[in-house]
């Protein structure tokens, strides 16, 4: 410990007797602070805890006790160096000899039988994959369809994560909403972003004439990339932004990637009015949602 | 002292011979090697306070309506995982804290492993005989990441569901078995209602048994091969020089648990981490900006998003585009890192034991690849924060992914080129990175000038001298154990010296003595030109090391 | 170990200081828990006698509007005359440089003002939150002036947070909001150097103009899109992020586990290595 002077006055024992003494009571202060932290520990909890005060005091409990202990462990006992050999780690020759001859005669004698040993090996093969088989296939369903389908139907109302419809009326144009089919609301899959950036019918790319109606677009909010919400609207530059990686869709050219990851166009859902002038899915997505997967082409 | 529980152990077990020899084990001194101890405590802290969270915790994807006590998320639905978290935090006494301490628990605990692997990757520890070691160290990182992110999944909120939605994503993404394997993990189509229970079962039980055992194998190699050393007096390949198991090492590794576990606390109290009351439950459609996973998935969630939008289709077949930074990335990496003793030999065609470490200022190819790697990762996590760096620096997000896709391959060469021209040139000077000592000029009665290097600053001399002592000795238990082995006579008269002997006492005698430069009133015979102190030998020395093979390249103080 | 009598009063100076360190640590750490009791239980007060997307316990209209001063249009002339007609134009009918303000309402007027991001200095970037160049009447003169140039737009807000709930606050705010402002409202870059706002210093009424007008590239929120009362429930809820809960301890500026992961390497494993410096040997 640095800035301790002795008395040179005094004669070695005394100077040994000073600074061990020394070492002596910075461990005891350690230790004793640690009590008394614990005690007042024992006071927060008994009053009811308090987090930061819990932290605090754990801290000078633990850290007294560490302290003290390794200030011990580096001041009060000898420190050495000590020397140790390292032993030979290989075996001797003759020992892996003897090794290898015991295996050899244990092996030869099951060979001797290796029929049974092949028998053997195929019954305990046999159990193992066919108790693998139930646990596997109780895990979960086979995906068959469930990738490429989503419970948007041909007449299907958008409806709001309440379960009320949307009406053509309803959303200010620069407006946005998640919406789902109804009677599906708050579902993982078939989310919906609904985005009106204008008055008039939209036509997002050749074939989507009638997708758009009144200016209101429908899109995927399952990002094609690692399937988070598309849920960022930028409404001046008309883009939608994946938050997690950042992939950027263009809302007006039939939500193309036009930046980061994502590979794939978001899919577009096709919008109708009804009679009523509630807004309903011409169909379902025309294409999987989502991230790719092996299966899909 | 009382012998009879010693009598009672080892009449069954015989125990004693395997007992002394760890008591007297001898463990090299170096603070490097302590890094692998933060490790292990922050993973008994962790067991630890994961058994307290489990006595609270409901993983269940039931959902409830909560009227608990935070009230800005009454009367809200949510999975019974996610309100009994928040009971946990706000109802339970030392609730958050123990919750928090378990967190950063984590995160200490997968830093400390990285660099711990770093120490053993630079200094050459996994070399013959220590590569299974290497590669059980490896696992365990694995594991440990895995295991991190399962429990940062668990609580059910808003911004780990939206993790979970990724991992579904990536496990799709793979070849032939993704949609497989993504139907059987979730039991059916995203988000199920079993990932929570599963993610459970595998954190509490799976994962932390494998580590544990794992662990314990790694712990009982090391302790077979015996810890390697850095090169100095007295080290050689075939010694192990450092202190005594007991009670010093013992005093200071258990001291140093108290201390992790006091920095967790601390932390676990007075910071606050992952306050998943105000993420919200995880509800599908919603998500959160700046959406990032811990740290140590960072470089994957970089890798996600540099990586460009490229996704494979033919023959009826696609390789979607996560597939590639999600999956073939973390494959190759842990490959590479698994199989490196094996590489590095290859170019090497090192076949030898190895017990003294490396200077990676030594070792100039080892060390460039080295940093070159651990900056290809310290960019990729960094860019899983593009999004809170062009919004802290003003600049377009853009422009920051596009200079990070530029700079996760121009980075780790300049580096690289760095650590070559250092590590190169500072192998060539002897001594680099010793404390300098200060030339003295003398001049003779003649006028002759000569150049005389100063002993050094005394008081620093002293305090090295007293902590770390001189020559190096074998235990006196060892030593007369070895006698009795061979036969010899034993003599015990150095024991008393032994059991006094302190930092304290050799400091005194450094201080006593240094006035006078001559003799104090108990002085001991200290061996010739060390500070030997109290150790100073007695009888014979059969241990005493050959400097000169330790000291080719590294050169003595 | 036995301790001198020396000792022990020496003792004493360092364990008393080290027990009024853990009292003071306490007291400062209990005034922050009070103080969050204290918000709690003034939350309480809002909305304990009423359960999530029920009635929110006061009966007072949760946004009333702002009624302008027909009186002060004069000088709202005045000021925009001076201040804003160089880009806007004389009578706020926009420029090749700035849009057409009419009919864009009072509280577009007044967001963009009075959060000083008008008068804008650099065209070209988007417009960054200033101290405000106008007095509140000031502010209010300007609304008063250009929302005479013609109608429709919508009125000032003022919100009621009496009338409003923090539980469905969340609940609307981690819909409509987060994917931009991040939950925690600290807010964050968007593409092509754009980004959502941090609202830790937005106003009640700032915070409702800003859904009801959908500034910049923020989506707009008609009243059939949200209703007053679930702008007014989300405000509280903005209001209440501006100071929230951090029974944790230091909240790491809401960023997440990026902060979170620098605190734990610098911080933990900082001080543990530092620890291990202390305990373990150097080089040789």
């Amino acid at each position: 410990m640095s800035g301790f002077t002795p008395d040179l006055e005094l004669n070695q024992n005394e100077i040994v007797k000073q600074v061990e003494r020394r070492y002596e009571r910075i461990v005891g202060i350690s230790f004793t602070i640690s009590l008394l932290a614990s005690i007042a520990l024992g006071v927060v909890f008994w009053q009811g805890g308090q987090t930061q005060a819990e932290g605090a005091l754990l801290f000078v409990v633990l850290g007294g006790l560490g302290f003290g202990i390794v200030a011990w462990g580096k001041y009060l006992v000898p420190q050495g160096p000590y020397v140790q050999e390292r032993e030979e780690l290989r075996s001797p020759a003759d020992e892996k000899q003897a090794f290898v001859e015991s295996l050899e005669r244990g092996e030869s004698l099951l060979l001797r039988r290796s029929f049974l040993v092949k028998l053997l090996g195929g019954a305990v093969g046999a159990f193992g994959i066919i108790t693998l088989f139930p646990f596997i296939r109780s895990l979960g369903p086979q995906p068959k369809k469930m990738l490429y389908v989503t419970n948007w139907k041909k007449g299907s109302h958008l409806v709001r994560p309440d379960g009320s419809k949307v009406h053509v009326s309803e959303l200010e144009v620069g407006g946005v909403l998640t919406v789902f089919p109804e009677g599906h609301a708050g579902g993982a899959i078939s989310q919906t972003i609904l985005i009106r950036p204008a008055f008039q019918d939209i036509v997002t790319k050749p074939g989507r004439e009638t997708w758009g109606p009144q200016g209101y677009l429908a899109y995927s909010k399952v990002c094609t990339h690692a399937g988070c919400p598309v849920g960022l609207y930028q409404e001046l530059t008309q883009q939608l932004l994946c938050p997690c990686h950042q992939s950027l869709f263009d809302v007006l050219s039939g939500a193309n990637p036009v930046f980061g990851p994502a590979p794939r166009p978001l899919p577009q859902l096709p919008l109708a009015v009804d009679s009523k002038g509630y807004l309903i899915a011409q169909s379902g997505y025309n294409e999987p949602i989502g991230p790719g997967f092996w299966e899909r082409a | 002292m009382n012998l009879e529980p010693i009598e009672w152990v080892d009449d069954r077990l015989g125990t004693a011979k395997f007992t002394r020899k760890s008591l007297n084990k001898i463990f090299p001194d170096h603070w490097s090697f302590m890094l692998g101890e933060i490790a292990m405590y922050s993973f008994f802290i962790l067991l630890g306070t994961g058994v307290f969270l489990t006595l609270f915790f409901n993983p269940s994807m039931a959902t409830t309506v909560y009227h608990g006590s935070y009230t800005p998320l009454d009367g809200h639905t949510m999975s019974q995982a996610y309100a009994s978290t928040l009971n946990l935090s706000f109802n339970v006494r030392a609730g958050l804290v123990m919750r928090q301490m378990h967190h950063w628990a984590a995160n200490v605990f997968i830093a400390a492993i990285v660099v711990h692997l770093l120490r053993v990757f630079f200094t050459g520890a996994f070399r013959k005989p220590r590569e299974i070691n290497w590669v059980i160290g490896s696992i365990l990182l694995i594991l440990a990441i895995v295991e991190g992110f399962l429990g940062y999944s668990l609580p059910d909120d808003l911004v780990s569901g939206t993790g979970i939605r990724i991992a579904y994503s990536i496990i799709l993404s793979v070849p032939i078995i993704g949609s497989y394997a993504a139907s059987f993990l979730f039991g059916g189509q995203f988000p199920g209602h079993v990932i929570i229970p599963r993610f459970y079962s595998i954190h509490i039980l799976l994962i932390p048994a494998l580590m544990a055992g794992l662990l314990g194998a790694h712990l009982a190699i090391m302790w077979h091969q015996k810890h390697t050393q850095f090169k100095g007096k007295g080290r050689t390949e075939k010694n192990v020089v450092g202190v005594a198991m007991w009670p010093a090492y013992a005093l200071q590794a258990g001291g140093f648990f108290f201390l992790t576990a006091a920095v967790i606390a601390a932390l676990g109290g007075l910071f606050q981490i992952n306050p998943i009351w105000l993420y919200g439950p995880y509800i599908p459609y919603k998500v959160s900006y700046a959406v990032q996973p811990d740290w140590y998935m960072g470089w994957l969630d970089g890798a996600l998003r540099l990586f460009p939008s490229w996704e494979i289709t033919g023959f009826g077949h696609m390789i979607p585009a996560v597939f590639f930074p999600a999956v073939l990335l973390p494959g190759v990496t842990f490959g590479l890192l698994i199989l490196w003793p094996w590489i590095e030999r290859k170019f090497t065609k090192d076949y030898e034991y190895h017990n003294l470490l490396d200077n990676p200022r030594d070792n100039t190819w080892r060390t460039t690849i080295g940093v070159a790697v651990i900056t290809f990762y310290m960019v990729l996590f960094f860019a899983s924060s593009t999004d809170v760096l062009a919004n802290f620096f003003n600049v377009s997000l853009n422009l920051v992914l596009w200079s990070f896709r530029v700079a996760v391959f121009v980075v780790p060469v300049i580096t690289a080129v760095i650590a070559h021209k250092i590590t190169k040139e500072a192998s060539a000077v002897p001594g680099a990175g010793r404390p300098r000592k200060a030339m003295v000029i003398m001049r003779s009665d003649e006028g002759e000038y000569t150049t005389v290097e100063s002993p050094g600053r005394p008081e620093l001399e002293l305090k090295h001298q007293a902590i770390h002592g001189g020559e190096p000795m074998e235990l006196p238990e060892e030593e007369r154990a070895h006698k009795r082995e061979l036969g010899e006579p034993v003599s015990v008269d150095n024991e008393a010296a032994f059991a006094t002997a302190s930092p304290a006492v050799v400091l005194a005698e450094e201080i006593g003595e240094r006035p006078s430069g001559g003799t104090g009133v108990f002085r001991i015979p200290r061996a010739a030109g060390s500070g030997g102190g109290l150790f100073s030998p007695r009888g014979s020395r059969p241990n005493r090391v050959d400097n000169d093979e330790a000291n080719g390249k590294d050169g003595d103080r | 170990m036995s301790f001198h009598k020396k000792t022990v009063g020496r003792l004493l100076v360092p364990v008393a200081l080290g027990v009024a360190a853990s009292v003071a640590g306490m007291a400062l750490f209990s005034q922050g828990a009070s103080a969050a009791t204290l918000s709690s239980s003034s939350v309480a007060k809002g909305v304990s006698s009423v359960t999530y997307g029920g009635t929110r316990g006061s009966s007072k209209a949760p946004i009333t509007t702002l009624k302008l001063n027909p009186s002060t249009i004069k000088l709202g002339h005045t000021l925009f005359v001076e201040n804003c007609s160089s880009c806007h134009g004389d009578a706020a009918q926009g420029t090749s440089r700035a849009p057409n303000l009419q009919g864009l309402g009072a509280a577009t007027i007044d967001f963009w003002v009075s959060t000083g991001r008008m008068p804008l200095a650099d065209p070209t970037a988007q417009a960054a939150i200033k101290p405000p160049r106008f007095n509140r009447s000031q502010t209010l003169a300007i609304a008063a002036y250009v929302s005479s140039l013609a109608s429709g737009g919508p009125p000032i807000p003022q919100v009621n947070l009496g009338a409003a709930s923090l539980s469905a606050g969340e609940g609307l705010f981690s819909t409509n909001c987060a994917a931009c402002h991040t939950i925690t409202g600290v807010g964050d870059a968007l593409a092509d150097g754009v980004y959502a706002p941090s609202l830790y210093t937005a106003t009640p009424t700032q915070i409702a103009e800003a859904v009801r007008t959908g500034p910049g590239n923020m989506p707009r929120f008609g009243t059939s899109n949200l209703s007053n009362q679930q702008v007014a429930d989300i405000v509280k809820y903005v209001k209440y992020l501006q100071n929230p809960n951090d029974a944790g301890g230091i909240g790491l500026g809401h960023v997440g586990p990026v902060a979170e992961g620098f605190v734990g390497i610098l911080i933990g494993l900082g001080a543990l290595m530092i620890a291990g410096y202390w305990i373990g040997g150097r080089a040789h």
